[in-house]
């Protein structure tokens, strides 16, 4: 059973489409990660499914239930801010407490929702604080523990991630996954990273000017990008997207790229209903990419390039290079790449089977 | 003639020498007098009479304050204070509510609303005078009107007193309203938007978000209008004159007449300076619940 469905959801702000015929389905406990740029529609999603904003059109179903014009109180739907939205003049605690207030519990439940809430996001020591002087992670927890006291079906995280530094974002981002795994609620979370979307999302839903652009799990997205707008945006590095073209014959299709001629691919098929000439966009993983040391011990295609600069990012190193005026990356093991100097000539080679291929003119996959 | 100018616009005097005129315009204008009826307060004297004063130590400071008129006066003006800095908190406090929503024509709206704020008193206190006149005011005309039966407002104790609370309280209720909108305005959207989310009715949205930003800001203005009020004389003195009878004399109508019709110059000046005490007292709380403003943004 779905806890979220929402289908065509459109809600412009004048000329801007903000979210424009969005559909999404959302399991019951799952991790849902929502991956789009800025200005793609996330913050707009969120805020029409949790009933800030009345769509302008479309429906939004809560556990089966339509709740498109339904007033927010009745939507069991809490969301952490991006800006997290604390109350600055309450205490901790009382900020804690607020959302319990409104549901009208006891007392005793409440002050024992508060332990259990406090506890599980470290906050315990703080309680009695004001937001205001809480650092950045803490008031982050407690957006979250504001929005988790409730015990809500469905939680909307947007950007919680954005206003912190690189190591806390790594601590949390480990938090959310404990409490979606303790907690068993259904999470949607919306993220501009896409590591952040990889490692936290059973599944990812890639958004692009307020359309859903793909859904699947990280590896499907990582393997078979449906264009190369989701191919561009999962991953990292980002893939190499080289402009080729369609040749051979009818029956036997080749491409033509920069430094080879390349056949056999899972697009091989498909490839035969486009024409001779017809401009595509080949898409190579930089992980996919070897360095050779000797051709004919290889069993895939091989190139030459030339290395243009190298990125070491410690562990690993990225290399840039130059491959008939055609730029490309790869990534070799920092031990193996101080092999590679800035100039260096060498022979790379890649496995035809990984490699995907895109239509120039519509960017959608061919396969 | 040419070393004089020399001199004189040498750069080690030449600022003191241009802030100078202003300087001694002060003095003999407000802080000489301030000094000298601060002196004449311990002194036997009467303006209208050619008797140099003699020294009276603290008597007309005794005598004032054991004065069962001065209590009353007190009174009077505490009453006028009360009602009419409350008229002001409420109205001003709607009014901003008001205006921190956008609506057709606010801006055009707020400008007339304002208004009354930038006039004279003495422009308020006329206005107020004609409108309660009962047979061609506005308010006599609309009564009669109405009822048929000829208001004369001014001619009773509580008439007088609402007459002038309602002009004082229509000139300075926009003062509190800028006041809480700057408070309304600076409460970020959100707040409100996680309240709704957190299932908050209007109330608890209100008590828990809207109110807290606007708090400091009501004290300060309820300060403010305290003290203003406090000192209130043109409006009071152009409406009723003190009347009926002595029934609406506030403290401030109560010096001036001691002082410019009585010529009890020295008792009118140890009355002064009580009720500068009182304003002292009151400022310094103003300033004290300034500071504990700051200290909390």
């Amino acid at each position: 059973m779905s806890a979220l469905k929402v289908t065509g959801l459109i809600k412009h702000f004048g000329d801007v489409k903000a979210v424009d015929g969005l559909d999404l389905d959302v399991e019951k406990g799952e991790f849902f990660a929502l991956l789009g740029p800025s200005a793609s529609g996330k913050t707009t999603s969120f805020r029409t499914i949790c009933g800030i904003e009345a769509p302008d059109s479309g429906s939004i179903f809560l556990d089966g239930q339509d709740m498109t014009n339904s007033p927010m109180r009745d939507r069991g739907v809490a969301m952490v801010f991006q800006t997290f939205a604390l109350y600055p003049h309450l205490s901790i605690r009382e900020n804690l407490e607020f959302p319990l207030l409104q549901m009208k519990l006891g007392k005793a439940e409440i002050s024992k929702r508060v332990g259990e809430t406090a506890e599980l996001l470290k906050l315990s020591h703080t309680l009695d604080r004001k937001p205001g002087t809480a650092s950045g992670g803490e008031q982050q927890r407690i957006a979250i523990g504001r929005a988790l006291i409730r015990h809500p079906e469905l939680l909307l995280l947007d950007e919680p991630l954005t206003n912190l530094d690189a190591k806390l974002r790594h601590d949390t981002r480990a938090e959310f996954k404990r409490i979606h795994r303790e907690r068993g609620i259904t999470i949607i979370y919306a993220t501009p990273d896409e590591l952040e979307a990889l490692t936290l999302g059973d599944r990812i839903g890639v958004l692009k000017d307020g359309k859903m652009v793909q859904v699947g799990t990280p590896d499907e997205l990582y393997e078979a990008p449906d264009n190369t707008y989701v191919a561009g945006m999962v991953g990292s590095p980002r893939i190499n997207l080289i402009d080729a073209t369609r040749k051979g014959t009818d029956a036997n299709p080749e491409i033509a790229a920069p430094f080879g001629d390349y056949s056999g691919g899972s697009w091989m098929q498909a490839l035969k209903d486009f024409p001779i000439g017809e401009q595509l966009i080949f898409g190579i993983r930089p992980h996919e990419i070897v360095p050779v040391e000797n051709r004919a011990d290889f069993q895939g295609p091989t190139f030459d390039a030339e290395v243009h600069m190298t990125e070491p990012l410690g562990d690993v190193v990225i290399l840039d290079l130059i491959a008939n005026q055609s730029r490309l990356k790869m990534v070799l093991p920092e031990e193996q790449a101080t092999a590679y100097q800035v100039g260096m000539k060498m022979t790379c080679g890649f496995d035809v089977g990984s490699t995907q291929l895109f239509a120039k003119e519509t960017g959608t996959v061919i396969r | 003639m040419r070393g004089f100018l020399d001199w004189i616009m040498d750069p080690k005097r030449r600022g003191a020498m241009l802030i100078a005129p202003a300087i001694i315009l002060l003095f003999v204008m407000n802080i000489f007098p301030l000094m000298w009826s601060f002196g004449l307060s311990f002194f036997h004297y009467k303006a209208s009479s050619m008797k140099p004063p003699s020294f009276a130590g603290l008597y007309y400071y005794e005598k004032v304050l054991s004065d069962p008129v001065v209590w009353e006066r007190f009174q009077t003006t505490a009453l006028i204070v009360s009602l009419s800095v409350l008229v002001q908190m409420i109205f001003g406090f709607a009014l901003a509510l008001l205006f921190s929503k956008k609506f057709p024509l606010r801006r055009e709206i707020m400008m007339l609303v304002l208004t009354p704020m930038m006039l004279s008193f003495v422009a308020v206190g006329v206005f107020f005078k004609l409108f309660y006149e009962p047979t061609f005011g506005l308010v006599g005309q609309a009564f009669k009107y109405i009822t048929g039966e000829t208001l004369i407002l001014l001619s009773t104790k509580w008439g007088a007193i609402a007459g002038i609370v309602i002009a004082d309280a229509w000139m300075w209720t926009p003062f509190v309203m800028l006041l809480v909108l700057a408070g309304l305005v600076s409460v970020p959207d959100y707040l409100y938007e996680a309240a709704e989310v957190d299932r908050a009715t209007k109330w608890e949205r209100f008590k828990t978000v809207t109110f807290p930003y606007v708090k400091g800001l009501l004290l300060l203005a309820l300060l403010f209008r305290t003290i203003e009020t406090f000192k209130l004389f043109d409006v009071v003195y152009i409406i009723t004159a003190g009347g009926p009878g002595t029934s609406t004399e506030t403290i401030a109508v109560y010096v001036y007449r001691m002082a410019f019709q009585f010529f009890k110059t020295s008792q009118s000046s140890a009355l002064s300076y009580i009720l500068l005490f009182v304003v002292i007292v009151l400022t310094n709380l103003y300033l004290y619940f300034v500071n504990q403003r700051e200290q909390e943004t």
